[in-house]
Parts: structure tokens; sequence; C-alpha cells
């Protein structure tokens, strides 16, 4: 065994040394930096993979496969125009398909020149209109205007702590609480213009929701109000629902 | 002078050995990097581009708790989840912190009418199509591929969009499916465990009768 060991040093190592300490030096050294360099870039891939590593530089493709392509997608940056928008804003004075306005009604909630009081032909108020309504109210409405109408939403609170810091210039007018007499008293024409074009310091939201959502707020906003006003007498079968005592609460 | 023959140098023996063993780990080596540096993961995942304005989905969408369409509002509609107009973020910073610093970009595009140059960050390749409608409608939340963007201080790209990663879901769209009233809730889904989330997602999925394609022209087309 060691007889082995010791003919493999004598006929491979040995030979392999001396034919090692030969070798010019720069071959050395090339071979080191090399490998260097070899295991760098691995690091850098383990490194570009981790978790929590943030990059902001531009990405880099090393495979362009066509992935950008001459063409401009949907809002992106075209240098050709002035204002730099790849996708070209409406030339005034026109009429985009089913933006038609003529029908006065559905579009504007006006009819004969004065606030609709009833619900253009093209919305049923039922069950699926109010539920959208609902869900609309909630993403466009509540933030200011608060989940239930009562003019609290986040943004108001938010607002009147900046107002009481001072911070940054903020100035607030309290959002209107729905409930209001003079709110719950404006006909559905009005509440769908006020959605649509704004009012005082409430901005326009016409170009956010599409118009038959506007009309579905306005339908909830209706169902609020009516929530806000009701008795028993609107109630079904009121006299069947257990009651509370109001003497023994207290 | 003419007599003396060239010899190869007593340490060219080591050029065989050393050409082997480049030989076998190289092509090894490159596979690596190929395999793990040029993909998504390597490339795009992290991305975290610098905002014109420092916008904070953490304080908007986190802590204030806005609905993501509130701003995105085209994403149940159309195919691109739009950038919001200047006008939106004037509904409320007309009044809210209106001299702060960090949003006179928007001011100044209020009134210039020139877009704010806002850098776009999940960028998909041109040659695939990707339908936002498609997939918010039918209950994929929009965690499943954009991450908790409501706890990002800057949005960054959380997972890799590239098609193996697709098709995973596509194959098996049950970790991913839920209500579609819910999808813009991000923390939804949390705190229940992964059976209880596995069972919803295949109600959602039997109720619309959800049969994401495989086929090559849904996406390539």
């Amino acid at each position: 065994m060691t007889n082995l060991i010791k003919q493999i040093i004598d006929d491979l190592l040995k030979p392999f040394l001396a034919d090692f300490k030969e070798m010019p030096l720069w071959i050395k050294w090339g071979a080191v930096v090399m490998t260097s360099i070899a295991f760098m870039i691995l690091a850098f891939v383990f490194r570009a993979r981790s978790e929590g590593v943030y990059n902001d530089k531009p990405r880099i493709h090393f495979i362009q496969n066509m992935d950008n392509q001459p063409k401009f997608v949907s809002q992106e940056a075209n240098a050709m125009f002035n204002d730099g928008r790849g996708m070209r804003p409406k030339v005034e004075g026109t009429v985009a398909r089913n933006e038609m306005t003529g029908d006065t009604h559905f579009f504007m909630g006006i009819v004969d020149e004065a606030w609709a009081t009833t619900f253009p032909d093209q919305i049923t108020v039922d069950r699926p209109l109010l539920d959208r309504g609902q869900g609309r109210f909630n993403i466009f409405c509540s933030p200011c205007h608060g989940a239930g109408g009562f003019g609290d939403g986040v943004i108001h609170h938010r607002a009147q702590r900046l107002v009481e810091t001072g911070v940054n210039g903020t100035t607030w007018v309290a959002p209107k609480n729905l409930h209001e007499d003079m709110i719950a008293a404006q006909p559905v024409g009005q509440i769908f213009n006020t959605i649509t074009n704004g009012i005082r310091t409430m901005a326009a939201h016409g170009s956010q929701i599409p118009v038959a959502d506007r009309w579905a707020i306005v339908a909830y906003i209706e169902a609020l109000q009516l929530s806000q006003n009701a008795d028993a007498s609107t109630v079904p079968n009121a006299d069947s629902l257990p009651r509370v005592d109001e003497g023994s609460n207290k | 002078m003419t007599e003396s023959r060239f010899t190869f140098p007593q340490w060219t023996n080591l050029a065989l050995p050393a050409a082997i063993v480049i030989g076998m780990t190289a092509p090894l080596y490159m596979a690596i990097v190929v395999a793990y540096g040029f993909s998504p993961q390597a490339t795009d995942v992290g991305y975290m581009p610098e905002q014109p304005i420092p916008f904070s989905h953490q304080m908007h969408a986190g802590e204030l708790g806005l609905d993501c369409r509130y701003c995105h509002n085209t994403v149940e509609y159309t195919q691109h989840a739009a950038i919001p107009p200047t006008e939106t973020c004037m509904n409320c910073h007309a009044q809210i912190h209106p001299q702060s610093d960090k949003i006179q970009p928007l001011f100044e595009s209020y009134e210039t009418g020139m877009p704010i140059e806002w850098v776009r960050v999940h960028d998909l390749p041109q040659y695939s199509y990707f339908n936002h409608s498609a997939h918010v409608t039918r209950g994929v939340s929009c965690v499943s591929c954009h991450g908790r963007v409501d706890t990002m201080e800057v949005v960054y790209q959380h997972e890799p969009l590239s098609m193996g990663w697709c098709l995973e879901c596509h194959r098996d769209p049950d970790p991913h499916i839920r209500n579609p009233d819910l999808v813009t809730q991000l923390e939804w889904g949390l705190d229940m465990s992964a059976a209880e989330r596995l069972e919803n997602s295949a109600l959602w999925r039997t109720h619309n009768d959800l049969q994401p394609s495989e086929d090559c022209s849904t996406c390539h087309r």
C-alpha cells in the first residue's frame, strides 16, 4: 500500500510539480485572476437573486427576443409630440364613441332643462345595481364621505389632523354629510351631476367612473339616505320582529 | 543559430490536463450562469426605479386604505391598469399638502398639462398579451402578481412575470382565486390556513367556471 502511494507520488505528483514550477508567472497569475472573476460573477448572480435586494438601474435583458418592439403601448412616452405622450388626448370639440351626450338624462342627469327626478331608461334599479353602487361608493366616495355617508371618511380625518398641525399649507372643507336635509332633498339628476362634475372643493369624478356606475352610486346614496330616515312603518312585518325594551338598557 | 530547433518547454505538459479540467467545468459553469443569471428572477425581480414623485403606496393604499381602483380605475374594464392622470392626484392634493416640496412636480404638471414621467415598474415583453380586466374580474387578486403593494414605500417588482411563472398559475390557479369582490384587499386570506384558502379558491373557481387556457395563442396573439 505504501509502495503504491510512493509510486503515485514519484510518477505523477513530482513531475507535475516540476512542470508547474517551470510555468511562466503570467500564466499562473492569469489563472488566479480568471478563477476569481468566475466566482465574482457567481456571487453577483446570487446577490441579484436574493430576497430584499433592490435595484433602481434599468433592467438588462441579455436575450432581447423582441421584448421591446417599435410600437407604442398604453401610456408610453413618444418624443414626437410636444407633450411627450404616445396616447393622444381627445381633440377638443370631438365626441368619442359611447360618449354621445345627446341623451341628457343618461349622460347629464338633466330632463327638460331641470334635474332628473327619475333614473334613466338604461338603468334598472334592482338589487344588483345597489350592490354595484355600494362597491363603487366604497371605492370612490367613502374615502371622504365615509362608508355610511356621514362625511367622516379616513381622508377627512387625516386632513383634519394636518390642518391642526399646519403641515404644508393644507386646507380642508369637511365633506358633506349625505344625510343632511339639503342633500337628501336633491333629485337624483343633481347628485349624478355632482359626481360627474364635482362641486365646490369636491373634484369631478366623471372621468374616473363610467356613466352607468355613477347612476349605480346615485341609487346606493338614495338607499343610504332612506336607511337613515326609516321608521317602523317602512319595515315589512315590523310587528313580528323582536323589539328592544328601551327602558331595560340603562 | 540555424540548427537551434524549437522545443516545447517542459511546463506545456500541463496543457492537456488543464484543457480537460477547463473543458469539463466551463460548460457547467456557463449553464449555471445562464440559467440563474439570465432568468427574470435575477434581472427583473427587485427592480425599484426612482419615481419623479416619492409616492408611497404604503401610505395611500396601506395606511389610508384607499382602494387600488380609486386611482387605477381602468383595471376592471381594460387590458391596461392605467397610471392615474394628474387630475386624480389633484382630487385630494389640491387641498392636502399643497405646499409640500415633494409634490411640486404634480402642480407643475397640472398647470402645464405635461404628463408626470412615472417610471414603469412592471413591464411585460411586447410579444405577450396580458389583460388586467380578464384576471381581476375573475378573482385573481392584485397581490398575486404585484405582491403586498400596500406595504411598499417604493414599489418594486415582486414576481418574475416570466412565462413559466404565468403558466404555473394557469395550470393550477387554485391558490390564487378568490371572491372577485375582494381582489383589492391585499391582506385577505392571510389569517386562513392553507387548506381553508384552497377550499375557498376551489369554491370560487367552480362558481365562476374558471378554466384558464394554456394555448400559445392566448398570450401570443
